[in-house]
């Protein structure tokens, strides 16, 4: 494997992991400065520890946890990890199941990307939107269309894969019964 | 039903039935019902989007299992085990009660019946076979068959899913989820004596009772997981949902500091893994949440449960039905999906019926986690298999007598409410 895409994969991992870090540990905060907060001298000494400054914990962490999902699902997840009904597809002869894979591949690709646009212009409205919490945290030019923004990139990218995977099963087949033969992410 | 709704289902099926993940599945279908009905496809991600970054709720599923898998890598189930075998170990079927009590502690603290499996399951199932009296298919039976307690005693992921869907306390449905597991617990070992009676699996090595004190004060942080989460849940400390990050933050100081087990690269791929089962699991509750506005759209809930109280049906009854149609769907679908997707169709007929949402909550989540032992379709045979190689065929073979006692123990549950409902009453619930 060439050093480019492994440099990729190694920076959305990063990133994920990341965003999973950060969402425990805004967990955490939260119920520290919950009790920190019944202690109105501690702010006083330490003002880092006011609890108005830590309005934005919740909304925060419901923002990581969208971005996981669909950062992981267009970068990290594997074929293998989904949640899939696999009685039928291990029955089948080799050569069915690469038909099975190539046209659930091409549904997908397709249904997705078409509705990237419609997705988009759903969401143009909330480019006006502001958060509820997050502006004390990012800065005052966060919209509720930035939080939205990964659902984009999602529809984006798992087209390409779900292209990739079925590129793969034509050109090379699928060989294995399981569905780890068929990972389009590079290992 | 209308047209769209038909294509709209016929469509999950075509697609999940050849082999693609059901989250793609069910999205590719609401996009066309959404084209077919005239709505505009741009509503799928909207409705999407909005649900999942308004239920705060679901913030638990990542922190549950970045917690679990933090307890598998470092050594905490390791402790446990050996606290387990000092105190069953030495009656008739030994390794199998110690199976059954690990699993029950364990479940204090994990909130996945397959991190269960795969995390203390393994190692259990090799300590099983090593010395060769019980055979490879029953260890991992009597394996699959405990953890499926693993949801059921708090903390437990389905049961955040099933509060999700019918807006029920987690709380409370934590609470009433104790003493079935027990109750589990409990048949399971019956059932784990007699076949050890029966067969004459051979008597453990004792562990000399002076050994008992060190291998508990060994355990003890461990064993202490459950008190403290349950203890910040219902002493009003935290949120069920700050539960979970308390819970992982536990582990990871025990593992990290205390037992000194866990490498920052160890834990880097921890958060990658975490990371990866949380992504896929909020991708099938989001198509979760467009199937269920499509299902609330087409006034379903309400058709379904029109027609059941114009049949004027017992509660019992109907109760009883819902479970058989359960545990049939259990054999081949996943828990997950029944959960989010097929449970909410009946939450209104109980409504109506007036049958208690946490009883029937803690009720349909011990169904569907026996699901995930019968085969062809379950997920904890397959892990195990994964994990330890036995073929799938002798764990189908050995797992029948627990399934039939743990469907028993589901029979008690459906029947008695009170088993499920008197600890919740206890503590204040007013149902």
């Amino acid at each position: 494997m060439s050093r480019l895409p492994r440099l990729f994969t190694g920076f959305t991992h990063a990133v994920a992991a990341m965003m999973v870090a950060l969402m425990f540990l805004t967990f955490i905060l939260q119920i520290v400065i919950r009790y920190t907060a019944q202690l109105p001298w501690l702010a006083d000494m330490f003002p880092i520890l006011e609890p108005s400054r830590y309005g934005w914990t919740l909304e925060f962490c419901l923002f990581l946890w969208v971005w996981l999902v669909f950062w992981g699902n267009a970068f990290v997840v594997r074929q293998q990890d989904h949640v899939t009904f696999d009685i039928l597809y291990n029955a089948v002869r080799p050569k069915v199941r690469r038909g099975f894979v190539v046209v659930f591949s091409v549904v997908i690709a397709v249904g997705l990307l078409a509705s990237l646009e419609p997705t988009w212009s759903k969401f143009y409205v909330l480019r006006l939107k502001k958060t509820a919490t997050l502006s004390s945290l990012f800065g005052d030019w966060v919209r509720m269309r930035d939080v939205y923004l990964v659902y984009a990139l999602f529809l984006l990218v798992v087209p390409l894969r779900f292209g990739w995977l079925a590129y793969r099963a034509i050109r090379y087949g699928v060989s294995d019964a399981t569905n780890e033969a068929m990972d389009p992410t590079p290992k | 039903m209308t047209f769209e709704f038909m294509l709209c289902l016929g469509t999950i099926v075509v697609l999940a039935g050849i082999g693609a993940p059901i989250a793609y599945a069910i999205l590719i279908a609401a996009l066309l019902y959404l084209l077919a009905a005239g709505q505009g496809i741009g509503i799928a991600g909207k409705v999407l989007m909005d649900g999942l970054y308004q239920s705060f709720v679901l913030l638990a599923v990542p922190l549950f299992i970045v917690a679990a898998n933090i307890m598998n890598a470092g050594t905490i189930s390791d402790r446990l085990l050996g606290f387990c075998v000092a105190l069953v170990g030495r009656f008739r079927g030994g390794l199998g009660h110690v199976n059954v009590v690990a699993s029950l502690i364990f479940s204090g603290m994990s909130g996945s019946a397959v991190a269960d499996a795969a995390g203390i399951g393994k190692i259990i199932i090799q300590m099983m076979t090593k010395s060769g009296q019980y055979t490879r298919g029953y260890a991992a039976a009597i394996t699959a068959a405990s953890a499926t307690i693993g949801p059921i005693i708090p903390p437990s992921i389905p049961m955040v899913l099933y509060a999700l869907v019918s807006n029920t306390s987690i709380g409370y449905l934590f609470l009433g989820g104790i003493l079935p597991g027990l109750f589990m617990g409990g048949v399971l070992m019956a059932m784990n004596l007699w076949l050890s009676k029966r067969r004459g699996f051979a008597l453990e090595e004792p562990v000399p009772l002076v050994e008992l004190p060190r291998r508990t004060l060994n355990a003890f942080p461990a064993l202490l997981m459950p008190a403290i989460l349950l203890y910040g849940i219902y002493g009003g400390v935290t949120t069920p949902t700050e539960a979970a990050a308390v819970a992982a933050f536990y582990a990871l100081i025990l593992a990290a500091m205390f037992y000194r087990a866990l490498s920052m690269k160890a834990l880097y791929q921890i958060l990658v893994e975490s990371a990866r089962s949380s992504a896929a699991i909020g991708l099938v509750i989001g198509g979760a949440l467009i199937l269920n506005y499509i299902v609330a759209s087409e006034n379903i809930p309400s058709l379904v449960a029109e027609h059941l109280v114009g049949l004027d049906v017992d509660p019992l009854v109907f109760l009883l039905g819902v479970n058989v149609l359960l545990l049939l769907l259990g054999c081949i679908l996943d828990a997950t999906t029944i959960i989010l997707v097929i449970i909410p169709l009946f939450i209104p007929t109980c409504r109506e019926l007036g049958i208690d949402l946490v009883h029937f909550g803690v009720v349909a989540i011990v169904n569907c986690m026996i699901g995930l032992i019968t085969p062809p379709y379950g997920i904890l045979l397959f892990v195990i298999t994964a994990v330890t190689r036995i073929p799938l065929s002798e764990i189908i073979r050995e797992v029948w007598p627990f399934l039939g006692v743990l469907v028993l123990a589901l029979l008690c549950m459906v029947l008695w409410p009170g088993l499920v409902l008197t600890l919740p009453r206890l503590l204040g619930y007013g149902g």
